[in-house]
């Protein structure tokens, strides 16, 4: 906006004799509260214009003074009547109390409707962050459960780690001898120490009533290391320790057998031979 | 308060709120002879200008809480309370008030006749200097002034565009100001 352009225009002189429609009159408020050389412009034409009013003066006459005090007294005193309050006050008291109950009925809805309102929102509240302690607890719990698999799953590598740090371990796969029924189990054997660790690679769980049963070679014939647990072929990949250590064993053989094992395997699934170092 | 001779704007406006005799005597002594110009230069009519200017003080007596400084000086305010009361009356006045100032030739006119009461040197200097102002421009600041004419309503009445409606008011006024400052 150019502003000598718009003072020139003469539009603030309109403004201030109040020749202005409503609409521009709230445009050019605007524009004077936005633009200080407007407001200065502004208040010299005020002033002109107060002189103007002042050219124009005129005494009213003498008996204007006080008519017009008298005009604000009576004014007042119907405001703030004393007379009018003393002939009132008996004849309100009762109306004002039956109002003054109704209002006081009024309070007690509001405040009834208030609290249930309240209690509404508050229970609502409640319940919902019930829920979300619930989730919050189930997912503590569903991360718990993670975290014990997690220190599980380290330290199983912890041990296959310490097994792959000793050089004395040897790997023994052991394969399926049943045509068409791939099945396999890695032995970790420590020749020197005789530790020996069972990887089940592929392994169906046995049927009822039968259970796995692990076997070294020595010396040409079966010895019996122990019933092989059905969680430990549950978990696949699990690297578990037998019980028994094994030495001077030629080979490793699971066979499956009635509950509680054989002296001697009477089927024998996989069979993997220690290679000679 | 004290009453001096003569208030500021802020002095002014807290004596008036104490609603006193003397508040309303050192009002009445300062103002009314500007308002009682403004609603008469209005109405034009002296019986009702006197009803007006009742009128003018009760509000202002009344109004006085409302009044808000930021606004503009509190003269201004009383100035326009009268030049709005006096147009509405006019208004409600109607067809018979209309006939009175239906041309700018009758308010330059009956601007000359409105001289007859008593007034103050300073006015008297200050009217001379009004007087001065070419007729064209007196009545379109009077139209608008005095009679509460729209920019729109002036261009119609003394038919002239309203271009050249605002350039004069401009320069009526900037002559005033000039003269004013002398």
């Amino acid at each position: 906006m150019n502003i000598q352009e718009y003072i020139e225009s003469g539009i603030l002189e309109a403004y201030i004799l109040g020749a202005l429609s409503a609409e521009e009159h709230v445009e050019v408020a605007a524009n004077i509260a936005m633009y200080p050389e407007l407001t200065t412009e502004v208040a010299a034409i005020e002033a002109a214009m107060q002189r103007f009013a002042e050219s124009n003066a005129e005494q009213p006459p003498v008996h204007m003074e006080e008519q017009i005090w008298q005009a604000l007294n009576k004014d007042n005193q119907l405001q703030t009547s004393p007379t009018v309050q003393k002939t009132q006050t008996k004849t309100i008291v009762l109306p004002r109390q039956a109002h003054d109950v109704q209002w006081q009925r009024a309070a007690i809805w509001i405040a009834l409707v208030g609290s249930l309102a309240t209690n509404y929102i508050l229970w609502n509240q409640k319940s919902q962050s019930d829920q979300q302690v619930a989730v919050a607890k189930s997912q503590t719990d569903s991360m718990q459960v993670q975290q014990q698999r997690l220190t599980a799953t380290v330290a199983s590598f912890q041990k296959v780690k310490d097994m792959m740090a000793d050089t004395s371990m040897q790997t023994i796969v052991m394969q399926t001898v049943i045509k068409d029924k791939p099945m396999a189990a890695t032995v970790y054997w420590s020749k020197v120490k005789g530790d020996t660790y069972l990887m089940v690679d592929k392994m169906p769980m046995p049927p009822a009533g039968k259970q796995y049963q692990m076997w070294m070679i020595k010396d040409g014939k079966p010895v019996d290391m122990g019933v092989i647990p059905n969680d430990m072929i549950a978990s696949v990949n699990g690297m578990n320790k037998l019980p028994i250590s094994a030495t001077g064993s030629q080979a490793f053989a699971i066979s499956l057998e009635k509950e509680g094992g054989n002296p001697t395997p009477t089927q024998v699934c996989v069979l993997g031979k220690v290679a000679a170092i | 308060m004290p009453i001096a001779a003569t208030y500021s704007e802020e002095e002014l406006v807290m004596l008036l709120k104490q609603q006193s005799r003397d508040a309303f005597n050192y009002l009445y002594r300062q103002y009314s002879a500007v308002l009682y110009g403004i609603v008469n230069k209005v109405v034009y009519d002296e019986q009702i200008a006197q009803d007006v200017l009742q009128e003018v003080f009760v509000k202002i007596w009344h109004n006085i809480p409302q009044y808000n400084p930021e606004k503009g000086r509190i003269y201004t305010w009383m100035i326009n309370i009268a030049r709005n009361a006096a147009i509405d009356k006019l208004r409600s006045k109607g067809e018979i008030m209309k006939s009175k100032i239906q041309t700018g030739e009758d308010v330059v006119n009956n601007v000359q006749l409105g001289m007859k009461t008593e007034q103050s040197t300073d006015a008297i200097g200050l009217k001379k200097i009004v007087s001065e102002l070419k007729p064209e421009y007196q009545t379109i600041v009077n139209l608008a002034y005095f009679k509460g004419y729209t920019l729109d309503e002036i261009s119609k009445t003394l038919e002239i565009p309203l271009g050249t409606v605002k350039t004069r008011m401009r320069s009526a006024i900037n002559l005033l100001r000039q003269k004013f400052n002398n």
